[in-house]
């Protein structure tokens, strides 16, 4: 490797050789915005030369929340879970459809439970180094600071996170990917 | 979606007239006809009415969340009512009901309903939060509330 005479450009230089990204993961939850973060992180992918992975998490804690706090039954939670498992496969399948048409593969990821957990124990025992998330939405109220979980989640997260905006944007760059 | 995007002052009545169950469902129900949210008052009041039949939604605290999965709307749709005399909701405390949240959604939209219940049911836990939200004289005060 050479130097180019200006300090430090030799650790720079190896570095962006390798490639600073290696591993993204792009968060769905079936939202509009999460899929056009799936569109950007197939692009993303394809520029990088990373590995791409998509997780859903039908969310199961939610679902004991209702049924402890009364206003889902029994029934009706079994419902919905079935119904979440089912908008997993639905997302995930379209995110799938999505890579293979500009030939990226990925690793799709259907999980349960805590959200916020999820996310953090699928970067880390992915080892991703890069969290692609969809607009959140804009904070109204305080609780929304407090309860938005994909926000939580960003916060928390050991990996660094971007946070993809300007859908029409994305949509023609993943429509120019070769 | 947050709930506080679901929220304005057309889909909020205060107070409801309705004194029994059925009154306070087709009153809210035909809040989000005139607010341009259904066309049909009859299928979505059966569609409410099915779940409720499967057990009340009359919670503790003066609150009920109504709700159901219908395709007499295309998105998440939510009213509100408030009640300051309260009505018999069949709730979990006997006790009558004062606030009412009918939470509608399309069939395939299950991930953003259970987030929306989900954000009501924390709502419902704060006391002082239902308290003033039972008070609330109109419309503007109860958003303005969401937005606090």
């Amino acid at each position: 490797m050479k130097r180019d005479g200006k300090p430090g450009n030799l650790i720079k230089r190896k570095y962006y050789m390798e490639g600073p990204i290696k591993k993204i993961m792009v968060y769905i939850d079936g939202t509009e915005e999460s899929i056009t973060a799936g569109q950007y992180a197939i692009c993303l992918s394809k520029s990088a030369g990373a590995e791409l992975s998509a997780l859903y998490v039908i969310n199961t804690r939610a679902l004991n929340e209702l049924l402890r706090a009364r206003i889902f039954i029994k029934s009706e939670q079994e419902e919905y879970k079935n119904d979440l498992e089912k908008d997993a496969d639905r997302y995930l399948k379209h995110i799938k459809a999505l890579a293979d048409e500009k030939a990226i593969n990925v690793n799709l990821i259907k999980a349960s439970g805590n959200i916020i957990a999820e996310i953090k124990k699928s970067v880390k025992e992915l080892d991703i180094d890069l969290l692609v998330i969809g607009e959140l939405s804009r904070i109204q109220s305080r609780l929304d600071e407090l309860h938005n979980e994909v926000e939580r989640a960003m916060r928390s997260v050991s990996c660094s996170v971007l946070i993809v905006k300007d859908q029409e944007r994305v949509e023609t760059l993943y429509e120019s990917l070769k | 979606m947050e709930l506080v995007e679901l929220i304005n002052e057309n889909i909020v009545k205060i107070p409801l007239a309705g004194n029994s169950k059925d009154d306070i469902l087709k009153e809210l129900i035909t809040v989000l006809k005139d607010a341009g949210y259904i066309d049909d008052v009859e299928e979505t009041y059966r569609d409410v009415r099915k779940r409720e039949d499967k057990g009340s939604t009359g919670l503790e605290n003066g609150i009920a969340i109504p709700h159901a999965k219908t395709s007499t709307v295309k998105d998440m749709t939510l009213a509100l009512g408030i009640k300051p005399s309260g009505v018999d909701f069949e709730s979990l405390d006997g006790k009558p009901s004062k606030v009412f949240f009918l939470l509608l959604a399309p069939p395939d939209q299950a991930g953003p309903h259970i987030e929306a219940l989900s954000e009501i049911a924390r709502l419902s836990r704060s006391r002082y939060f239902l308290e003033t939200l039972s008070n609330a004289k109109n419309p503007k005060e109860a958003v303005e509330l969401f937005k606090s």
